[in-house]
């Protein structure tokens, strides 16, 4: 009799489990055919593609193999691109954590009206990337331009200046832009994450006699630290993707060129399709390299606690 | 009675008889086209054309500049980016070798292809790929009153005497930078230098296309030696490395604070002639031959033309679009929307009627206007024209000697034809 009962048991345990890997596979399908069709397929294919000669000017596409990548070492216009990317990444995402978290830690402080001062602080990331740019570029024009306005009204020779005309100076000017963009995201991310830390530990804290510097480097980092690898590899990426700003800005100029202008260039301009999507696979690997390296510093914290 | 089942016949036959009349006069109507070409356009070409042909005409219009990359991506895919497209000259290697756009040969007249003279850009082999409607070749645009202000009363018809005037006018103080001439990376720098290029007397490329700009005595070096000069003299606005040349010829010239376009666009002197769009200068603007070194003019076209893809299912219609457009009377009325005819006839009779700005001027300098490159727009012409742009720009910024400049246009050729 008692094995008869077990026997049953197992077998509805069994068709629940069943029923439960059923709807589990319903559940997840919708996102596993979306993201198959969308991405990798797209994925695979443009792999595959890219070890051929894809160029409607030529007939036919033939297999070329890593001819598109190796073509990659003796393109001087690229180097210079992935050396201004590389710059703009670097700029970007440590001037958007360092002053992301900073004004976090500002806006957190605020207890009423914060709701108000969030919705100005993340109107440039809601606003397109050209309409940012077009905004900067009245900022940055020479002649009626705002900031040349204000540093002459300060006394300084600013009168007429062109910020793009010295390539370090350009570069500045065009990563500004982008930070006004995406700093607000971090922002966000780094305040939500300021918001569940619990007020008990500041609390026990502050009884052992901790000042606000330590308690922000003993407990607001370490517990925001997550959201900050967050905030930091969305930064990498989207540095890495880097073109509407500095297309309006300053066009295909060489000096502030990132590589996704010179993928487009090669492209669309020069019709050159296959190697334009090496490019744009090589683009996707480096930026997620450089992105694992946050995520596997999370991962281990997260392992660890 | 008679005469009552008479009528009676008579009306109903009209009545039978009517659509098919009506459908003989515009066999085509009821279809639908797209047509994508660059804004600005006329507001009423949809309608006028709908209301002579029945055919419904979506008209899309975007920046010059988007025009080409919509294109691409569409004609790469096997659809139509529309029914009738833009199709510049500098696209014509391109797209001839893509094989994307339907052969005209056949499809247009004797006389349109000898009315319109630019038709041969766009002819590759026997193939005509598009049907020119703009007439677009270099002029230069002045400021008359800059000049008489600064009591200049001959127009510079020699690169010296431009430099020298524009001087006069700086000196004067009617304007701080008194040439316009874009400098930034973009096409307009290219064409700027192409120009000058033909007027210090020489061309690009020899009949093997080897660069013909690399000496310093070559017309080339010259003109990229002359910018750079008009820039250290204080002549052009050093702003200028971040100016596109339509943004130099609405913000600069139509306001009235730059006196010279050195590669001035006929089809802008309506615009500049309007007192309603530019009060500033309304009036004051006039086209004259291009100054050059030998005194002599030249000039080169850059004209714009109609195509339909291989791949519009609306060919017969599109066909009908693009002969409406680029017939002698809608390109009479289309000046008035600041699209100069492609039809000498159209031309002459726009001259003759005194409708045409600066008429005199040119009607003489289109006597000059050459091909740029005389063996056909290349395939690799995009890459050429960056290069230059780029270099242009490196020279401006003085990142770059006009040496380095000369070098690194023909070695980014040079790379380009063999790819």
């Amino acid at each position: 009799m008692t094995a008869v009962t077990a026997i049953t048991i197992e077998k509805k345990r069994g068709a629940a489990s069943n029923g439960d890997a059923v709807l589990g596979l319903i559940l997840v399908a919708p996102i596993v055919l979306t993201m198959a069709a969308l991405v990798f397929f797209p994925l695979v294919d443009t792999v595959w593609d890219s070890l051929h000669r894809i160029n409607p000017m030529q007939p036919g596409t033939p297999f070329v193999g890593v001819a598109n990548y190796t073509n990659m070492l003796s393109d001087a216009d690229l180097g210079r691109s992935w050396i201004n990317t590389f710059i703009y990444v670097a700029i970007a995402v440590f001037a958007e954590t360092v002053f992301g978290i900073l004004a976090a830690a500002l806006i957190n402080q605020v207890r009423v009206g914060r709701q108000w001062i969030l919705a100005a602080v993340v109107l440039p990331w809601a606003l397109p990337g050209v309409v940012n740019a077009v905004i900067w570029m009245w900022i940055y024009q020479p002649g009626a331009g705002l900031l040349n306005g204000i540093l002459t009204v300060l006394g300084l020779p600013f009168d007429n200046h062109v910020w793009f005309n010295d390539r370090a100076s350009a570069i500045v000017a065009v990563s500004v832009v982008h930070i006004w963009r995406m700093m607000p995201l971090t922002i966000v991310i780094v305040l939500a994450a300021m918001q569940s830390i619990p007020d008990h530990l500041y609390e026990a804290a502050r009884i052992d006699g901790a000042g606000r510097l330590k308690m922000f480097t003993a407990i607001t980092l370490p517990l925001i630290s997550p959201a900050i690898a967050i905030a930091m590899t969305n930064g990498t990426v989207a540095a890495f993707n880097f073109f509407d700003e500095a297309w309006v800005l300053t066009g295909a100029s060489l000096d502030t060129r990132p590589v996704l202008i010179q993928i487009y260039l090669e492209t669309f301009q020069n019709l050159h399709f296959s190697y334009g999507m090496a490019l744009s696979l090589v683009v996707t690997v480096v930026s997620l390299l450089v992105s694992l390296i946050y995520v596997l510093r999370v991962y281990r914290s997260t392992r660890f606690e | 009675m008679r005469r009552f089942v008479l009528s009676s016949v008579a009306l109903a036959a009209l009545l039978v008889a009517a659509p098919a009349l009506a459908d003989d006069a515009k066999p085509l109507a009821g279809k639908s086209i797209t047509v994508l070409l660059p804004s600005p356009q006329g507001a009423t070409i949809a309608a006028d054309f709908e209301k002579e042909t029945g055919i419904h005409v979506d008209l899309q219009t975007l920046s010059w500049d988007d025009i080409r990359p919509k294109l691409v991506t569409a004609l790469i895919a096997g659809s139509a980016p529309a029914d009738v497209t833009e199709f510049d000259w500098s696209w014509t290697g391109q797209f001839a070798a893509a094989d994307w756009y339907v052969d005209l040969s056949s499809a247009i007249d004797a006389d349109t292809k000898s009315d319109i003279k630019g038709s041969s850009i766009f002819t590759i082999g026997e193939k005509l790929l598009g049907v020119p409607y703009t007439n677009d070749f270099r002029v230069m645009l002045v400021n008359k009153k800059h000049f008489a202000d600064a009591g200049i009363t001959k127009m510079p018809t020699t690169l010296d005497e431009l430099v020298a005037d524009a001087k006069a006018i700086k000196a004067k103080g009617t304007v701080q930078y008194p040439i316009g001439l874009p400098l930034s990376p973009t096409e307009g720098a290219s064409t700027s230098w192409y120009l000058l290029t033909k007027a210090f007397g020489g061309d690009l490329f020899d009949k093997d296309w080897k660069p013909l700009f690399l000496t310093p005595d070559s017309a080339g070096y010259k003109a990229m030696a002359f910018e750079a000069q008009l820039l250290k003299d204080g002549l052009v606005d050093p702003a200028s490395t971040g100016l596109k040349d339509s943004q130099i010829n609405d913000t600069m010239f139509a306001k009235g604070l730059t006196s010279i376009m050195i590669s001035g666009e006929p089809g802008r002197l309506g615009q500049y002639s309007d007192p309603a769009q530019s009060p500033a200068v309304a009036g004051n603007v006039a086209a004259i031959l291009v100054p050059t070194a030998s005194g002599t003019t030249r000039s080169y076209g850059l004209l714009e033309a109609l195509g339909i893809p291989k791949a519009s299912p609306n060919q017969d219609a599109a066909l009908a679009f693009v002969k409406w457009f680029t017939s002698k009377d809608f390109q009479i009325k289309n000046y008035a929307n600041g699209v100069l005819p492609t039809r000498t006839s159209a031309l002459d009779e726009l001259n003759k009627a005194g409708k045409l700005q600066s008429g005199d001027a040119l009607v003489e300098e289109s006597k000059y206007v050459e091909p740029l490159f005389a063996q056909g727009t290349p395939t690799w012409y995009p890459q050429f024209s960056s290069a230059v742009n780029t270099a242009i720009n490196g020279v401006a910024k003085g990142q770059m000697t006009v040496d380095d400049a000369m070098k690194s246009i023909a070695d980014a050729t040079q790379k380009a034809m063999t790819q």
